[in-house]
């Protein structure tokens, strides 16, 4: 397909998409308002999902900015319903890979050189695909092995003309609805968050920045990046094998103890997060791979820093602040923490706040919090911050929440607990 | 004879004050009686402490406790903290206290301990001691006084708020979490006694721990207390001295309620994992011997190694750096714990 064409395709599409949403909302407002019902008592879990499926069929068949908008608002339980969280979350980057010819040609483009002058070896078929890049597994001149990850070619392209295509219809919408939603920051957060992701020279630099933190860990792995090898569009780095680590069984089969899995893991996230202010804010669990120790222990390889991000400074003292004002349920400290960490009502009311931690804490498993973000407590404190749309939750505090409630899933897969407090402070006995 | 059972509430009662303790504009734990500062949860826990303590004595038995000669004194000592505050490098201080507060705040964890089985595990009864307690009172009370409870702050938060005071509210440095984290390494665990069920020994080495800490506090108060309440370099001498002085007051029946429990424990038999039976003065002496020389000889050397790398850190002018890091080590009492490692160590009291 024409450059031209491709546009005129998915501008066509991401319209019609939009359209489609809109109309499935306002057609059921117009007939309450005609039949003088009251729309609020109309159910709206069953269009939230149609509307959820179809952007998200559209999204895998178009790929590019989609899928990676998807992601986006699979994140933002504080925005959207849950019906849109679950199954736009479900939109992960594994795709159908592309031919070999064009991750060639990428890597030829780059390099000024063929294939074979660097790599020895390199599979066509490839490991992984993504909506922006897909992984070979691949032999460099001098023998060692390598997974390389190439952008594809057209990705800058499409990813402008479905941006474009967006705010278009962003602007069309809020022009014509008459209580419009305010997508614009949602559409600057993707467009800031794509500008990162496409330039892999970034992902490197967030990889050698994180081994950094664990140099004197034995635990932890890094695979090293060869960044003779790297450009914008091309990552080259150590091929790792190992275990997901989430899978029990193939855990147990290697020989790993995972009974102290979770501690140690939550103490790597800790780290990065609450100390050193920058994390992988990915950790889904084909993101972590586990090999075993000469004695049998969990060690732990981290994959994938596209998502790696930086938090102000002062931020992990905060989420630490508000764990521990949360657990020893001391109202006053949750607040200034809450505070400190750049939560905001519109009164400077702070019964809201209140409110929506008292939610949280009902939803963890004992009812009390004793150091774990669950997927549950999280959800309940978006839904409640979308009931109370006065308050304004930090993008940042978005990310990490999202990152302890997926470790928390890891945790109950493996019957574990992922709890932050007990990875960081004096061990209790049990 | 005074009492020796008591309920859950009980324990927790609160004295009746006059005027909260506000601190640095928080609201905190206990108050005030005729300007006198009253602990929290005072009324029934002091006096109870005291009643078990009495018949441990009456009964003959030893009190385990740290003699002073094993404390060591807290790094950087007062004219070394006073020193770097007057040459402006507040960093170090702030971080010191910062750490105090969050493992203070910590110390509410001695609430999840699960305590054994009393009546399977040790031989003799313990109806009407402190052991008998601890799950139903003791523990709570110790956790909410470390990290505050509902709308009132614990030492957690009057630590900060000495520091805030006495600091002029410093710029808490971004690596105090991983300066904590770094600093105690999750290991294996290893068992100190495998004879004992493993609830048992994790019980007696997180009271042995906490009260080895608490014992070694005291000279961290000594010194907040004077830095704190230095005009020379304290915003406000009077109110930061006082903050501390009311944490000092509020850890005496932390001592007092561990060293009575563990001594409880040592003068009973034990039953180990296998029905075996273990006299409780060997399995608790062992593991109080151990904890207390691995922490007083660990703790003294971390602090050295980290404050020599804080000053670095802290003052870029390297020549600066250098001549302030001399003057600090000139400064420094040379401190080093006294016995070889296979000495045993002196810890018990025969109390009056």
């Amino acid at each position: 397909m024409g450059r031209l064409a491709e546009r005129l395709y998915r501008n066509a599409r991401i319209g019609w998409t939009a359209l489609c949403v809109w109309l499935r909302y306002k057609t059921p407002l117009w007939w309450d308002q005609l039949l003088r019902r009251d729309p609020a008592q109309r159910d709206m879990k069953s269009i939230h999902q149609r509307n959820a499926d179809q952007i998200f069929n559209a999204a895998v068949s178009m790929r590019g900015m989609l899928v990676k908008m998807c992601q986006v608002v699979g994140t933002r339980s504080d925005m959207f319903p849950p019906q849109y969280v679950k199954t736009l979350s479900q939109c992960h980057d594994r795709l159908p890979p592309r031919d070999f010819a064009t991750v060639k040609q990428v890597i030829e483009e780059d390099f000024g050189r063929p294939l074979e002058e660097i790599f020895s070896e390199f599979s066509p078929h490839a490991v992984a695909a993504a909506s922006l890049a897909q992984v070979h597994r691949a032999r460099l001149v001098d023998g060692r092995e390598v997974a390389v990850k190439v952008q594809y070619p057209d990705i800058e392209h499409i990813i402008r003309t479905d941006l474009t295509a967006s705010r278009r219809v962003a602007a069309i919408y809020q022009r014509f609805d008459s209580n419009p939603m305010d997508f614009l920051p949602l559409l600057d957060e993707l467009q800031r968050h794509l500008k990162m992701e496409l330039d892999f020279r970034r992902e490197a630099q967030s990889a050698e920045r994180i081994r950094g933190f664990f140099v004197n860990d034995p635990t932890v792995r890094i695979p090293a990046i060869f960044h003779e090898h790297c450009t914008r569009r091309v990552i080259t780095m150590e091929f790792v094998e190992g275990v997901k680590v989430n899978d029990r069984e193939a855990l147990e089969k290697a020989g790993i103890d995972y009974s102290d899995l979770m501690v140690r893991l939550m103490r790597i996230f800790n780290q990065m997060i609450l100390a050193h202010g920058f994390f992988h804010a990915d950790p889904h669990p084909g993101n972590i791979l586990v090999n075993a120790s000469p004695r049998g222990k969990a060690l732990f390889t981290l994959l994938d820093f596209g998502l790696a991000k930086e938090l102000p400074d002062g931020f992990g003292l905060g989420i630490f602040e508000l764990m521990f004002s949360m657990m020893t349920f001391n109202e006053s400290a949750m607040l200034r923490a809450f505070r400190e960490l750049g939560f905001e009502t519109r009164n400077d009311d702070d019964s809201t706040l209140l409110m929506i931690a008292r939610r949280m804490i009902a939803r963890s498993d004992t009812g009390a919090f004793q150091g774990e973000f669950t997927e549950d407590m999280t959800d309940e404190m978006f839904d409640a911050i979308r009931e109370n749309p006065v308050v304004k939750v930090p993008i940042d505090f978005v990310l990490v929440a999202r990152a302890f409630a997926l470790l928390s899933g890891i945790a109950h897969t493996l019957g574990q607990r992922a709890n932050a407090l007990d990875a960081m402070g004096p061990a209790v006995a049990g | 004879m005074a009492a020796l059972v008591y309920s859950f509430d009980e324990l927790m009662s609160e004295p009746a004050i006059e005027e909260p303790l506000i601190a640095g504009g928080v609201r905190c734990h206990g108050g005030y009686v005729g300007g006198e500062y009253i602990s929290p949860r005072s009324v029934v826990r002091r006096p109870a402490i005291v009643a078990w303590r009495q018949r441990l004595v009456d009964d003959g038995h030893p009190l385990i406790h740290v003699p002073e000669k094993y404390v060591p004194p807290n790094y950087p000592n007062y004219p070394q903290a006073k020193y770097l505050l007057k040459e402006g490098v507040v960093e170090p201080v702030t971080r010191a206290l910062t750490i105090i507060s969050i493992v203070e705040g910590f110390g509410a964890r001695i609430r999840e301990v699960r305590v054994p089985d009393f009546a399977a595990e040790v031989k003799e009864s313990v109806e009407g001691t402190a052991l008998a307690h601890l799950a139903n009172g003791l523990f709570e009370a110790h956790a909410r006084d470390e990290a505050g409870h509902r709308n009132e702050g614990g030492h957690k938060q009057m630590w900060e708020a000495a520091r805030d005071l006495g600091l002029a509210k410093p710029h808490v440095p971004g690596d105090v979490l991983l300066r904590l984290m770094t600093g105690s390494p999750v290991g294996e665990r290893v068992r100190l006694y495998p004879e004992l069920s493993e609830r048992m020994e994790n019980m007696i080495v997180m009271m042995a721990n906490v009260l080895i800490v608490e014992n070694f506090a005291a000279d961290t108060f000594a010194w907040a207390q004077q830095l704190l309440g230095d005009p020379e370099v304290s915003a406000d001498p009077e109110h930061a001295a006082h903050v501390v002085d009311c944490i000092a007051r509020d850890e005496v029946p932390h001592v007092d309620y561990l060293t009575v429990a563990l001594s409880e424990l040592r003068a009973r038999t034990l039953i180990g994992a296998n029905g075996d039976e273990i006299s409780g003065t060997d399995a608790v002496d062992a593991i109080f011997r151990r904890q207390l020389r691995g922490m007083a000889t660990q703790r003294p050397r971390l602090a050295r190694d980290r404050l020599r790398d804080e000053i670095r850190q802290a003052i870029t002018d390297t020549q600066r750096a250098a001549v302030i890091a001399r003057r600090f080590e000139d400064l420094d009492s040379g401190w080093a714990f006294p016995h070889a490692d296979d000495e045993a160590l002196d810890v018990l009291l025969t109390a009056a």
